[in-house]
């Protein structure tokens, strides 16, 4: 998680890497995701939190979180 | 009383020279300065920009040899003074680098590094470099005929870069291709001819000046975001990327490079690739003054034997934009120009 670390990620969706140049636009609720991936939360932890913030189902939650988790993968932001 | 500074490479054209942007930044050095731009055809953009070069002289071609182009920077010292010289162009180094001494006898100083520095970065030597300072460098042939651009293909594959032992890089995906670059690069610049491996990453170059002892005046990565066709670069963004940073001062320790510089890479993961080490400012140098680094500056100040500000620690972030402009000159500036070789 790394890489996570040093990304500047701003309110609206905008996430600048340092090391590369590269930018990324997201929206807000990969913000959410980010944002609990740099605090180290788990995807146990992850998924409940999203349960909890936007009112899905926890399948749901789990499926799109596996989604964005390999999109970021794809990009070489997490190993 | 004004430093009075030549810089060539004034042709800020859609290739640029780096001459406009050593002088933007040495125009912002807080100093007292007079700038004068050097160059090779009337036509070149910086001559009219009076707003940056107060004085233009057009410069024989190093060429036409040592005495005549030092001839001519001694007329310009006599007449109007001049005190650094900034050689912004590949052709010029050599001449330059060699007639250092000459010059400073006249009074005329140059942070330059040496004939052998000059020398060891050069394309065909770059694996040596690349050794010393522990980064990689694509697998390279050095070819001098069609015999070998085909055993090079034949061990590289698909796709490979035909260089030009000073200029021009194109990426051939066949072997009709890579033969028609090879003959055009053959034919516009001779041999050898750089058969490399491509390597996929993040394009990042890094400028900086160093200062002859191992240490440095500064440095600026960045990462190319828009190219032209050419492959100039159009707009960049600063990088802080530790890996590299950290290669490009080994770099400058293991040679003790003394003066400008660009050193190009391929960044893939944690991997280093040396591409390209030129001995001089890019034409995009004016960035490292944007962000706080102002390395024409600092050279400047090398050069005279000033004490040169040596922190670097620019933002990652930041943007450079090119973008073309247009202005309206006098045919006085152009006459002078063809008929008196100065305005």
């Amino acid at each position: 998680m790394n890489r996570l670390a040093r990304l500047a990620i701003s309110d609206e969706g905008f996430i600048f890497d340092p090391e590369t140049g590269n930018s990324y636009t997201t929206n807000s609720t990969g913000v959410f995701i980010l944002n609990l991936l740099k605090s180290g939360a788990d995807e146990d932890e992850i998924v409940k939190a999203l349960v909890e913030e936007y009112g899905v189902d926890e399948e749901e939650a789990r499926r799109d979180l596996y989604d964005f988790l390999e999109q970021l993968r794809v990009y070489r932001l997490i190993d | 009383m004004s430093v009075k500074v030549a810089v060539s490479g004034i042709n800020a054209v859609d290739n640029p020279g780096p001459g406009v942007g050593i002088a933007k930044g040495i125009k912002e050095s807080g100093m007292d300065v007079e700038i004068y731009g050097l160059a090779y055809d009337s036509m070149e953009p910086g001559i009219y920009m009076r707003w940056l070069f107060k004085r233009a002289f057009m410069m024989p071609y190093p060429s036409v040899g040592e005495d005549v182009f030092i001839e001519r920077l001694l007329y310009i010292k006599a007449h109007h003074g001049l005190d650094v010289l900034v050689p912004a162009l590949d052709a010029e180094l050599p001449l330059v680098i060699k007639a250092a001494d000459r010059l400073k006898e006249a009074g005329i100083h140059t942070f330059l590094p040496t004939y052998e520095q000059f020398k060891l970065r050069a394309k065909d030597r770059l694996p040596e470099v690349a050794e010393r300072i522990g980064v990689k460098v694509p697998k390279t042939f050095v070819v001098s005929s069609y015999e070998g651009l085909v055993k090079a293909t034949n061990e590289l594959g698909f796709p490979v870069m035909i260089k030009g032992i000073f200029y021009k890089a194109k990426k051939a995906f066949n072997a009709a291709e890579a033969t028609t670059h090879f003959n055009a690069i053959v034919s516009e610049w001779g041999y050898p001819v750089i058969v490399q491996e491509v390597i996929s990453g993040e394009e990042m170059n890094v400028v900086g000046l160093g200062d002859g002892e191992g240490g440095h005046f500064g440095l600026v990565a960045i990462k190319k975001l828009w190219i032209t066709s050419l492959g100039k670069i159009w707009t960049g963004v600063t990088v802080r990327n530790e890996n590299l940073l950290n290669a490009t001062e080994r770099f400058v320790r293991e040679l003790r490079w003394r003066g400008g510089f660009e050193f190009e890479c391929i960044v893939k993961d944690d991997e280093i690739y040396l591409i390209e080490i030129n001995p001089r400012f890019p034409a995009w140098v004016y960035f490292s003054a944007g962000v706080g680094v102002n390395l024409p500056a600092r050279l400047m100040k090398a050069a005279l034997g000033m004490e040169a500000e040596r922190d670097w620690d620019y933002e990652a972030g930041k943007l450079y934009i090119r973008y073309t402009d247009d202005f309206v000159a006098d045919m006085e500036v152009f006459q002078n120009v063809v008929v008196k070789g100065e305005v």
